[in-house]
């Protein structure tokens, strides 16, 4: 009876073991189910419009401008005195130390610019079907790299970014120097490896995919990237200079430049006016004195185009007009607040605003300009007698600083007053250095990162610091942005390292490795 | 099944019975409400005989030696008795209820009921009227104080907010810690948005357990171990609570139970009322000073003058005290559920109907609940039992509050209003064309009022849970059960930030769908037999099915075409987003159970899970990579079954247990993914990579490996029982969306890093120090220690960041040799001899950053009492927790604000050393920026939690229609006995995922009213 029984169960038991069997053996869809319904792989992508993303995010970050409105704004607009602000949080208006702002950009740019450029690269190597659309993402990743080491020196570089191919999450930092001398050979290889056979570069908000314009803007950022080496390595600077003489942007048609569109909200409007229409921005940020009384000094016709007084506000918040009056145009000075220690002796209302021209959702963003890369050969000609006639380079880029603002909404043609003005304001090449550099100060606005990067390189524009109570830099302008406390958190071995390293201290007042005193 | 169980020993048993025994009869019927109780076991003291009762609550059985035989009568839920036959031969017992009965049948997992003196773990059973006479909106709040080992914590996000519960402490350093829950068999969802990033500033919008209407529930019954839990494998890692619904039993009963009780604020805020708003000393002289002074308080003296405000009236510069009891109201909750219930041969039939209706203290913010719950268990055919549920709960609240930061949220608005302005100046929070009357020039600083009535956070849920179980057992004992059950919803959140918002003029909105499901499909068969005579054999074996799927749905916009419009298709610019996410688990497993004697017990039990979500796409993985096996033993030894411990001893157990589980992974971990923003730029669609965290391959699922011992204990018949846990609990594989450094293009990846270990004892202490017949007293105490440390991060890490205080200067991280969760903040700088450095600004120096302490409580403790004499009853709970620490944002704003009273000293003037300094603004916003250590609290704390008096009324009054009714006073989180934190609520927290950070929530409240329970 028991033997029976036991009998009985085991085949019960028997049954059930084949049946749960049965049931595991459906796991061959497992693959299938964790495949995302929503997503794309490698395999069924198109990295073009990854492209897309680098160039866009290079504008700035989708999440509300995040390090446009803390590392470009706050900080390196108002360090060069383009802009002014009262409000309290505008810490480089009046150096003051936010950390959380001043690694903006760092955080923002590793993760929301380079990722997207590496992953067009990683997607498009090797494949004869994309050569030019990989030149494009070497471009990209250099230039995004770039500007990261040129905030802050030092830097995860070769291995940054391919954490999931490289399976490195805590990187290592790369002295500045070696960056230096891989973006010029990066710049160089991807540019003259643009192939004219291969094919226009899909996903291209810059050119629309021209492998003409791209070999132009190869050769132009290799320009810059050697420029920025004036100081420490002029001699590197020179050579590679030389390989970019002629080669480099021949009209503002050449400007690498996104243009926004109002559609998709922070995603892609203007990164720089989704800060500035927005409160209290819109009405206590200004032009700064220093920029405006250069302009009015000079009869500059660029002041009618950018600056308003009283400005007026849709609904919405986007900007009507104002006084646009050059006449009436009165920038706010640097290093003052409302209500703090500080606090600006008359009302805000009365100074120039940006013009809603340049406040524009729609408007343009400039990557880099046929006036910057005159100007910077006016420079390389100037100080080493390399690249061509620096008067020339100084006429054209000064003119190409005043007409590029075309691009803007609703801004007329500005040819005329542009020649006008240049013929106002002779090369003088005792005085070349700082009448080019100036001018590249004033055909930055809005671009605080580059006016600042060359302010540093070249010590121009003159500026007179402010000295705000209770400022971390001594009253001296920052030179560079401390590493961001997400690094010393997230990865403190290595940030250690490059912490203690930095010349002058991990500080606002420390200095990259280009940035030498001399 | 219970029954049957017992069916089956019974029959076993009477085997043996004895020619020589006398037949007794009898009836068991219920004190609460006279209905017969089918089911209870009637055992001989001393022998294994003994049957059940009937579904009438009679039972037949034969006393082998009757003059001197005692009836053991015992149940589920009743005081056990004991009574001695005497040559009677019909004995009807009354049985009474009893929430802590020791010696009884308890659901373990998956829904088996056993015997509690066979576990070999420690199982804790809170009955279903804990839940109901002093309620909560999150029935998981009436947790706290009650179970040892189980650390509840509910966010302060008003009406329907998420609860935390721990059990046996953090478990996992990234993944969830809070318990699977299991309603009837059938695993429910409890996902809770997990509110954890710096600039957070949304409502919690609720988590799955606060769905459940707590009139439904008969049980919760906690299984806080892994030798507990085993058979919920790769679910099991946090614990599990089973939840129990009421089903038909007895005769025909129509209950109605109301309850309504009010709420008020309790204002913990304790700011300064010597300076008033303005900047350095200065009051406002100008509306648009006083619009740039906005929140600071900053000002000067108050002195009674006028002083114009941001509306630019002049009013007196005078404190107001009550800013919060003005803006807060008093809320409502008013809960109504009718049940049905009747029992009949083979089974019973229970439906209810409940509604909630909440007002919130917050103004325009409330929560409404309608929960309907039908329960059917019958026998179709014979030895064919089936068992049906049905719960549909509508879940629909108006503007959940938010919290942490400052933008929109009317809690912290009104939190930190400068003394000087009366908030009620504020009212309507809009100006003539209907956009936000701002107070501060800064936008972000939402008028409180605008935020409260303009903002919209609104979420709608419809929820259906169902089961069905079908158990067919053969005359020799084996028996097949195969059940099915579904949890699904549909969630409709909206969210709408106003036209005219100062920081928005343009207004946005966005409504989520979100359409959730998940199916568990399960058998199992086994059979117990008999090995000899002393040994009990029960194996059995299983396997579980397993589908979930998650579809979001997102439109949203900004910018209205048509201002004050609030739906979807008015933005000018619209976006949508939309996500899919699926996963299988296929388990299969088996136990087997000896029973030795009725006093030595093993169980051991292992399941194997097989994980989609560690399938690679595109690469063939076999089988052996994507499953896991979870191993448990444990045993009981009931020493006092065999030994003679003396008359003060009445039962004692040993117990011991091992076991393995674990938490799993994620959908669509494995690769990388590319995907495209649903925007376009000037027409180029803009490329995006799906994974905010470095995919990875290898990954796979987290375990935990737990030893557990244990002992029961009861002295003096019961009246005083104890209940030891020890256990030593260790997570290791833990699964880490660990923070990486952002260089390698990601701030986060998915690795396979994390060990640490939680151990702890625990201790129930119940008695009944008088037990008359008119009057009894019971009390229990229970507390626990759990000691938690993380042994191991990734290779060099010593650190992982959990989350960032809005203040940016207080963190939460995983440190290795710490608790997890350690609060951090900066230190002062000190020289080599201690003393403080100053910057050049004269205000200190920011030092290290450091850890004070972890987030979570050491030391739980609750004590609770019932008297009762006749017609009364009175209950009272205190509970405490110690031993954990809190950042406080409120009191980081407060210094920043000029609220905090220890922001009083150097306004007047600076003198000594810091002779550079301007302000004592400047010193106390500088300080409260670089010494964040000021904000970290010990949120040890002592509350008297719950009172209840109740009343039950003669049934001399109540005729033939009522049964019984009872009405209530009932009262919750009335009052702090101790606390350590300025300003705040201790509990203070918005995130169950992330705790420790505490900002802008709701206030704490107090809760009192009545309940009314009338069966008729």
């Amino acid at each position: 009876m028991l033997n029976n029984m036991k009998h009985k169960y085991l085949s019960y038991i028997a049954l059930a073991v084949a049946g749960a069997f049965v049931t595991t053996g459906c796991t061959d869809d497992f693959a299938k189910i964790n495949t995302d319904p929503v997503a794309y792989g490698a395999g069924n992508y198109e990295p073009a419009y990854l492209l897309t993303t680098a160039q866009l995010n290079y504008t700035g970050s989708p999440d509300n401008a995040y390090e446009t409105w803390r590392s470009n704004l706050i900080y390196a607009s108002t360090m060069m005195q383009q802009l002014a602000a009262v409000t309290s949080y505008w810490a480089g208006d009046k150096y003051l130390l936010n950390t959380g702002y001043a690694g903006a950009y760092w955080e923002r740019a590793y993760t929301e610019q380079l990722k997207f450029a590496i992953e067009l690269i990683q997607l498009t190597k090797d494949k004869e079907e994309h050569k030019n659309l990989y030149q494009a993402g070497r471009l990209m990743r250099a230039m995004i790299l770039g500007r990261i080491t040129d905030m802050y020196g030092d830097m995860p570089y070769f291995d940054a970014g391919l954490g999931y191919y490289t399976q490195k999450y805590f990187l290592a930092y790369d002295t500045q120097d070696k960056v230096y001398g891989d973006l010029l050979k990066e710049i160089e290889e991807a540019t003259v490896a643009l192939d004219d056979s291969a094919g226009k570069i899909e996903g291209d908000l810059f050119y629309g995919g021209e492998i003409g314009q791209w070999r132009k803007f190869g050769y132009t950022l290799l320009l810059r990237t050697a420029m920025r080496l004036t100081k420490v390595e002029p001699e590197t600077a020179k050579a590679y200079v030389a390989k970019a003489v002629g080669k480099t942007f021949e009209s503002n048609a050449d400007n690498a430049v996104v243009v926004h569109d109002p559609s998709g909200s922070w995603t892609t409007q203007n990164r720089n006016s989704v800060v500035l229409l927005k409160g209290p921005e819109n009405v206590q940020v200004k032009l700064s004195k220093t920029y405006v009384d250069f302009m009015k000094s000079n009869n500059d016709p660029r002041l009618a185009v950018i600056a308003v007084t009283n400005p007026t506000y849709a609904e919405d918040g986007t900007a009507l007009g104002g006084n646009a009056n050059p006449a009436s145009q009165k920038g706010l000075p640097n290093g003052f607040d409302i209500d703090g220690q500080n606090p600006l002796p008359d009302a805000i209302g009365g100074y120039s605003s940006l013009s809603p021209s340049l406040l524009s959702l729609a408007g343009p963003t400039f990557v880099l300009t046929y006036a910057e890369s005159e100007l910077l050969l006016a420079d390389a000609a100037q100080r080493w007698s390399v690249g061509g006639n620096a008067e020339e380079h100084y006429n054209a880029g000064t003119k190409a600083g005043i007409t590029y603002f075309e691009k803007y909404p609703g801004v007329g043609d500005l040819d005329a007053a542009a020649d006008d003005y240049v013929a106002a304001h002779p090369y003088d090449a005792a005085n070349g250095l700082k009448q080019i550099n100036t001018q590249f100060w004033a055909a930055t606005l809005l671009n605080g990162y580059e006016a600042w990067i060359n302010w540093r390189r070249s010590g121009f524009p003159e500026l007179t610091p402010v000295n705000y109570p209770g400022n971390a830099t001594n009253g001296t302008i920052p030179r560079r942005f401390p590493y961001p406390l997400t690094e010393a958190n997230n990865n403190p071995v290595n940030y250690k390292v490059a912490h203690d390293a930095v010349r002058g201290g991990d500080l606002l007042t420390g200095r990259v490795w280009w940035d030498t005193e001399n | 099944m219970k029954k049957s169980l017992l069916g089956l020993v019974t029959l076993l048993l009477l085997a043996s019975v004895s020619a020589y025994a006398q037949t007794v009869t009898g009836k068991v019927t219920s004190a609460t409400d006279g209905a017969p109780i089918p089911g209870v076991s009637v055992i001989i003291k001393g022998t294994s005989v003994g049957t059940s009762t009937d579904t009438e609550g009679k039972f037949t059985l034969t006393a082998p030696s009757a003059a001197n035989d005692v009836l053991v009568i015992s149940f589920i839920g009743f005081a056990t008795q004991e009574i001695s036959v005497q040559d009677r031969t019909n004995i009807d017992v009354v049985l009474k209820e009893d929430a802590t009965e020791l010696n009884e049948v308890v659901v373990t997992a998956l829904g088996i009921e056993r015997d509690r003196k066979s576990l070999g773990y420690s199982v804790t059973e809170v009955k279903g009227e804990q839940f109901t006479q002093a309620r909560e909106i999150n029935v998981a709040n009436s947790l706290v104080g009650k179970v040892a080992g189980v650390n509840v914590s509910s966010i302060n996000g008003g009406p329907g907010s998420s609860t935390s519960v721990l059990i046996r402490g953090v478990s996992s350093l990234t993944q969830t810690n809070q318990p699977l829950y299991v309603i009837n068999g059938v695993p429910m969802s409890n996902e809770s948005n997990k509110l954890k990033d710096q600039w957070v500033n949304e409502p919690d919008k609720g988590d799955g357990i606060s769905n459940l209407n707590p009139d439904d529930i008969e049980s919760m019954t906690v299984l806080k171990g892994g030798a507990a839990a085993a058979l919920y494998g790769s679910r099991a890692k946090a614990g599990v609570i089973l939840i129990t619904t009421k089903s038909g039993k007895g005769e025909g009963t129509v209950e109605w139970n109301s309850n309504f009780v009010m709420e008020n604020i309790i204002d913990l805020t304790d700011w300064q009322q010597t300076y008033g708003q303005g900047a350095n000393g200065i009051k406002p002289v100008s509306q648009a000073a006083a619009l740039d002074a906005g929140g600071n308080s900053w000002g000067g003296l108050l002195d009674g003058t006028d002083v114009v405000n941001f509306d630019g009236v002049a009013r007196p510069y005078v404190a107001h005290k009550d800013n919060m009891k003005e803006f807060y109201r008093t809320g409502s909750t008013f809960t109504n559920t009718v049940s049905f219930s009747k029992g009949f041969a083979g089974g019973g039939i229970r439906m209810s109907a409940s509604d909630l209706h909440n007002k919130s203290v917050v103004p325009y913010s409330g929560l409404k609940r309608n929960a309907f719950n039908l329960a059917i268990n019958l026998e179709p055919v014979k030895r064919l039992k089936v068992d049906a549920r049905a719960n549909f709960v509508l879940d629909d609240v108006t503007n959940r509050p938010m919290l942490s930061d400052g933008a929109g949220n009317a809690n912290f608005q009104a939190m930190f209003i400068p003394t000087s302005l009366d908030i009620n100046t504020m009212k309507p929070g809009t100006k003539a064309d209907g956009t936000e009357m701002p107070f501060s020039s800064n936008t972000y600083a939402t008028n409180p009022w605008f935020a409260a009535r303009n903002f919209i956070n609104d979420t709608k849920r419809e929820r259906f849970i169902g089961s069905l179980t079908a158990r067919y057992t053969f005359d020799n004992g084996f028996f097949v059960q195969g059940r099915v059950g579904r949890d699904s919803y549909t969630d409709r959140i909206t969210g709408v930030v106003p036209s005219g918002t100062a920081y928005k003029p343009g207004g946005s909105i966005s409504e989520t769908t979100v359409k959730f499901y998940e199916m568990n499909a399960d058998f199992l068969v086994g059979k117990p037999f008999k090995v000899g005579t002393d040994l009990i054999i029960s194996p059995s074996i299983g396997g579980n099915l397993r589908k979930q799927q998650e579809e979001r749905m997102v439109q949203n916009g900004d910018n209205f075409a048509i201002p004050f419009v609030y739906n979807v298709t008015n933005p000018r610019n619209k976006s949508l987003d939309y996500k899919n996410y699926n996963q299988e688990v296929q388990s299969f497993y088996g136990m087997v159970d000896f029973s030795y004697k009725n006093f030595l017990f093993l169980t051991a039990t292992a399941r194997n899970d097989w994980f989609s979500t560690l399938a690679v796409p595109g690469q063939n993985i076999s089988k052996s990579n994507l499953d896991i096996l979870y191993p448990s033993v444990n045993g009981s030894f009931a020493f006092s079954e065999i030994w003679d411990l003396g008359p003060s001893v009445t039962f004692g157990k040993l117990r011991a247990g091992f076991s393995k589980v674990g938490g799993a992974t994620d959908p669509y971990q494995t690769v990388l993914n590319y995907g495209i923003d649903p925007r376009l730029i000037n027409g180029n669609p803009i490329g995006t990579v799906i994974n905010d965290a470095i995919p990875n391959s290898a990954l796979v699922p987290s375990e935990a490996t737990e030893v557990e011992v244990g002992t029961e204990l009861g002295f003096l018949g019961n009246r005083l029982r104890l209940d030891l846990a020890w256990y030593n609990k260790k997570s290791t594989n833990e699964i880490i969306r660990a923070p990486a450094s952002g260089t390698s293009g990601y701030n986060y990846v998915m690795l396979n890093i994390g060990e640490l270990r939680n151990k702890g004892v625990e201790a129930l202490i119940t008695a009944i120090p008088v037990q008359k017949t008119d009057f009894r007293w019971t009390t229990t105490l229970n507390g626990s220690f759990n000691q938690n440390e993380v042994l191991k991060l990734a290779a060099g890490q010593n650190s992982l960041g959990v989350n960032t205080a809005r203040s940016g200067n207080g963190f939460t991280q995983h440190v290795v040799g710490y608790a997890a969760h350690q609060i951090m903040a900066f230190d002062y700088k000190r020289d080599a001899d201690g003393n403080i450095e100053y910057q050049d600004n004269g205000v200190p120096a920011q030092g290290d950053l450091k850890t004070y302490g972890s987030a979570i409580a050491k030391w739980t403790t609750g004590w609770n009492n019932e008297f009762s004499y006749k017609q009364f009853n009175f209950g009272f709970l205190i509970d405490g927790k110690f031993g954990g620490k809190v950042f406080s944002g409120t009191n980081f704003y407060a210094y920043q604000f000029g609220l905090h009273k220890e922001t009083l000293p150097l306004r007047a003037g600076v003198t000594g050393s810091n002779d550079k300094l301007t302000s004592g603004q400047a010193y106390y916003s500088g300080l409260a920026s670089n010494v964040s250590e000021l904000f970290v609290y010990d949120a040890s704390f002592v509350k008297l939690r719950q009172v209840t008096l109740g009343y039950t009324l003669p049934g001399a009054l109540l005729g033939n229609v009522v049964k019984s009714a009872t009405l209530s006073f009932v009262g919750r989180n009335l009052f702090f006995i101790s606390k350590k934190t300025d300003n705040i609520d201790p509990e203070a927290n918005y995130s169950t995922f992330a705790p420790g950070l505490e900002q802008g929530g709701v206030p704490p409240t107090r809760t009192y009213g009545f309940n009314l329970n009338v069966k008729f």
